[in-house]
């Protein structure tokens, strides 16, 4: 504890001594359309990055915070431009650089890991050739290590480095011999039994060629009882530094790759999506810059993947002293990692300062805005106004009480649920479904929370028909949904509507918005021309959307439009239920709520039956009734959303509930 | 935790005054902005570019040409004495007259219809062809993709026009155009069937097909509703693109004489008529030879304007 008090005072000395990393002043960024209009990107903004600091900028998309962080980089797209302002990096000005200029500041002072780990990686090159590119374009010495001043500033005191040399990396020709001299150092000093396999196991652990230093060997004997002679003796001996394969697989082995000699020689597609996240990280912190700009590093990651990664980013930076600047549009994640918030609205920061503080009394009413609509687990479910008259803030409570969910009528029954798919070029089956059962009672929101690859999209798909289970079967009202055939699957077609995830691809760009919506009523041959263009109509009000939109096409509406635009199109048949599959997941946190609320409002008034299918437990808590959590195919959890929210029973669940950023902390608590 | 105190320089609580950035509305239509559709956007990028601008003007007046050459010469291109052979450019001649004393301009002038009409008849029945073979291959996929994918690659396996060299020498007594048309047509619809194929295997997979088979839609809906109208803009920008191509190979197999009989009047035949005389009258051959460069240039032209402007990569969603 005091040790800690102590290592944080120092840091505060050091940053108040050194002043900022990075200043940017007053920052303009413009980007010239086609026809030589300049639009202002970013507009006077501030902020500053101090050394070892960890600083979020958060805002919606298109508020600028991306490129904010890129013009520091100079790594603006397309015709964007620095017009104004300062950004100064360690005092020096670099906003009028030329991009010849930038390449000495880049991956040596500043690195970056970028949003995609899908897109942002060479599928052509080894991942450890892609490493080996950032360290050979920096002239990176790979068998010393580079370290901040303010990381050694911040070392313990106690190993006092006594030469560059110390420095030096552990080569993984030199391993073994280095493992056996120790083991022989411990035998010596009488060491033996449980203590020595731990000290030797540690040591086996600890000693990762290409990132181990000879000081950091010699450290570890010391401390394990071996006399400071023999220690440094044995470290001198058999540290001599480190080839570009072992330096490569250090890095990596940092950013928590295990087995990283071998992960090295494989392609970018042999790895996951947070196997990817980690290479970029390993390659932004390859030449140990002093500045890290991560921009949204995670949030195409699952929770749990997401909550390791930046377990180990923060572990690995706080060690090495590197400042982060990480854009992000989740405030539970801002609040949780950063120690200074910037929050940026249409080009402009709006409000800054210590992020517990802001998140906690927002005071710009943007800020405001943003931390109410943030779904943070200490959320509720959402009350619909029309249900309670106009006075929704009084009544907190549960919208659908536990005596109408003990009696409301089955509507869509799902019992030993499974689906195997056939893995290409083998014979072997994969389970993508194992044996799934519930129930979704007529009026309320049931939920399937899972990450990605746990089934949970082609529980949906089976549920709507979409694809045929292998076994298990699914019913609707009572009949099962395998026997509808011609005018009855027709029937049920029109009652149970689909919402998909992706905004930008479940509408037909060809098609106005009002053959969009007019589409299912054709189908189903409802009504004449007339009485169609009316019911159109009838259904933008219902989602709150202008007439006027009938006439566009999706291309020029928002993702948050398009989504009301397919809950439109799904309504306009008067269905029971509504299946969404992730029908939220692509949309910024303001543009979520309103959403959240409006199929809230829509079941309210109509009595809609949701199966929701979602990766978001916060948004599970505002919105579902009942929860199914599934892993791996497999049910894991099934409960109402209070019970598996405050009493979950599997381990599985509490993972999921732990890892949500920020789940602990009250935000806005100046609010309501 | 941090309180103010600690906070440090620069990094003070910050709040920005309301009116440097007013809230908005979340998520508001911007209704000011004109509707656009895709066709629209891409009419608005060609009505931009100016290699559309000229190739437009160069087409509309060829398609004049051979639709009215009465307007533009009242001389028989078929009306040929040999008192007039290789006579110079005299008034009412302007481009002088052929080894067999026929009007040059004339034959010119004529010989736009028949170039026109190979290349457009080729590319209609190409088009029609192709896609619909490419989109039943593609949409249906399984067997009858693998057999007709293997027929398109036995057909890409032979060159066009050795092929159609060999095809026209049996029907050398057929007269009329049609059967260039079809001899292009049946060695030129397998790229377009390819890139048909290509297009409606990549949107058969979007999301809107799923939605819209929820929505109770039948797969030979989802084809001619979504998959076809999305997969259209490959299809034109290729359609557009080889259009000329095909007047050109029109054009290469009357000068091999085995295209057009010598009896309709095409700039290929003329070309080769002239070949013989070109060390001492090259501008026989010159004319013919520059009305077929500027026709070809001016549809190559237009299908890179279209593909500018139709390029799914330049579009958002």
């Amino acid at each position: 504890m005091s040790e800690q008090t102590n290592i944080d005072d120092k840091l505060d000395q050091l940053q108040r001594a050194e002043g900022p990393l990075l200043e940017v002043k007053d920052l303009q960024v413009d980007f010239t359309t086609d026809d030589g209009r300049a639009v202002h990107a970013v507009r006077d903004s501030s902020f500053s990055v101090y050394p070892g600091q960890w600083v979020a900028i958060v805002g919606e998309s298109g508020s600028g915070k991306s490129t904010s962080a890129m013009a520091c980089l100079g790594l603006l797209p397309g015709t964007g431009k620095v017009v104004g302002g300062s950004i100064k990096l360690n005092g020096t000005e670099i906003s009028h650089y030329a991009q010849k200029e930038f390449v000495n500041v880049r991956g040596s002072k500043m690195g970056l890991v970028p949003q995609d780990p899908m897109s942002n990686l060479n599928p052509v090159w080894r991942i450890g050739t892609q490493v080996k590119e950032a360290l050979v374009a920096n002239n990176m010495d790979v068998s010393h290590e580079k370290r901040s001043d303010l990381a050694k500033a911040l070392a313990n005191a106690d190993i006092e480095i006594k030469s560059e040399g110390d420095e030096t990396f552990l080569g993984s020709k030199e391993l073994p011999e280095l493992l056996e001299a120790a083991e022989q150092a411990l035998v010596g000093i009488g060491v033996e039994g449980d203590a020595f396999t731990r000290k030797m196991e540690y040591f086996r652990s600890e000693w990762v060629p290409g990132s181990e230093t000879r000081w950091r060997v010699a450290d570890d004997l010391i401390k394990a009882g071996v006399k400071d002679d023999d220690a440094w003796y044995i470290a001198k001996k058999y540290v001599t530094g480190s080839s570009m394969e072992d330096r490569i697989a250090g890095l990596l082995v940092e950013a928590g790759l295990p087995d990283a000699a071998t992960r090295a020689r494989q392609y970018p597609h042999e790895f996951s999506g947070g196997m990817r996240q980690r290479a970029l990280i390993a390659i932004g912190l390859a030449c140990r810059p002093e500045l890290l700009i991560a921009d949204e590093p995670t949030s195409a990651l699952d929770v749990t993947v997401q909550k390791k990664i930046l377990d180990h980013l923060q572990d690995l930076t706080d060690s090495l002293g590197t400042a982060v600047l990480f854009i992000t549009h989740d405030l539970g994640l801002a609040a949780e990692r950063a120690q200074h918030i910037v929050v940026m609205y249409k080009g402009q920061v709006v409000e800054s300062g210590p992020s517990l503080e802001v998140l906690q009394h927002p005071q710009h009413p943007y800020t405001k805005r943003l931390v109410a609509a943030a779904p943070s687990l200490a959320s509720q479910r959402i009350v619909s106004v029309e249900e309670h008259g106009q006075d929704a803030s009084s009544i907190m409570e549960h919208k659908v009480n536990e005596q109408s969910l003990e009696t409301a009528d089955t509507i869509i029954e799902v019992s030993h649920l499974t689906r195997e798919f056939k893995l290409p070029r083998t014979k072997d089956m994969f389970k993508a479904v194992d044996d799934v059962s519930f129930k979704v009672k007529r009026g309320t929101t049931l939920a399937i929370v899972g990450e990605s690859g746990s089934g949970k999209s082609t529980v949906a798909n089976m549920v709507l028909k979409l694809l045929e289970p292998t076994s298990g079967t699914v019913t609707y009202n009572g009949s099962d949904i395998a026997q509808f055939k011609g005018k009855s699957l027709l029937d049920f077609r029109r009652h149970v509507q689909p919402v998909f995830q992706n905004p930008y691809g479940s509408l037909d760009p060809m098609y106005s918005i009002f053959r969009s919506i007019e589409e299912p009523l054709r189908i189903h041959k409802i009504g004449d021309k007339k009485s169609r263009a009316a019911r159109v109509r009838e259904l933008l009000d219902l989602v709150e959307l202008p007439e006027s939109v009938m006439r566009r096409y999706p291309n020029e509406l928002s993702g948050g439009q398009r989504q009301r635009i397919a809950i439109a199109r799904a309504m306009a048949l008067n269905p029971d239920v509504i299946v969404c599959d992730e029908a939220v997941s692509a949309l910024d946190v303001l543009v979520q709520d309103q959403v959240l609320h409006l199929l809230n409002d829509l079941q309210a008034k109509n009595g809609l039956s949701y199966l929701f299918i979602t990766h978001d437990l916060a948004v599970v808590r505002q919105i579902a009734d009942d929860v199914v959590v599934m892993q791996h195919g497999k049910l894991v959890e099934h409960g109402t959303t209070d019970e598996v929210f405050l009493h979950p029973q599997q381990q599985y669940t509490r993972d999921l509930l732990d890892a949500i950023p920020g789940g602990k902390l009250e935000l806005g608590l100046n609010l309501d | 935790m941090t309180d103010i105190n600690t906070t440090l320089p620069g990094q003070e609580r910050y709040v920005a005054p309301l009116e440097e950035t007013p809230l908005q509305t979340v998520d508001t239509v911007d209704e000011s902005a004109p509707a656009t559709s895709m066709w629209s956007d891409a009419w608005r990028t060609l009505r931009r570019n100016p290699l559309f601008i000229i190739s437009a003007i160069l087409i509309v007046f060829i398609i004049f040409v051979a639709l009215f050459p009465g307007v533009f010469t009242k001389t028989d291109p078929n009306y040929c004495t040999l008192d007039d052979s290789l006579e110079p450019a005299r008034p009412g001649h302007p481009f002088g007259f052929d080894m067999q004393g026929c009007d040059v301009y004339a034959r010119v002038v004529y010989g736009t219809r028949t170039s026109l009409s190979v290349g457009i008849l080729s590319t209609l029945i190409v088009v029609a062809v192709g896609t619909l073979i490419g989109a039943i291959a593609g949409f249906c996929g399984g067997w009858i993709d693998a057999v007709l994918s293997r027929i398109v690659d036995i057909f890409m396996a032979i060159p066009m026009l050795l092929g159609a060299i060999v095809v026209l020498q049996m029907f050398r007594t057929v007269t009329s155009i049609w059967k260039v048309v079809l001899v292009l047509a049946l060695f030129g619809w397998v790229s377009t069937a390819r890139i048909a194929r290509g297009a409606v295997l990549s949107s058969k997979n979007l999301e809107f097909n799923t939605a819209s088979t929820a929505l109770g839609s039948t797969p030979m809906r989802n084809l001619f509703r979504h998959i076809l109208p999305n997969s259209l803009a490959p299809i034109i920008v290729i359609a557009t693109t080889s259009l000329g191509s095909y007047i050109v190979s029109e054009a290469t197999l009357s000068f091999l004489g085995i295209g057009l009989p010598s009896t309709t009047v095409s700039w290929g035949g003329d070309i080769s008529n002239a070949q013989s005389i070109l060390r001492t009258d090259p501008m026989v051959l010159f004319y013919p030879s520059v009305a077929l460069a500027v026709t070809v240039l001016a549809f190559i032209m237009m299908g890179d304007a279209v593909k500018d402007a139709l390029d799914p990569k330049s579009r958002t969603a």
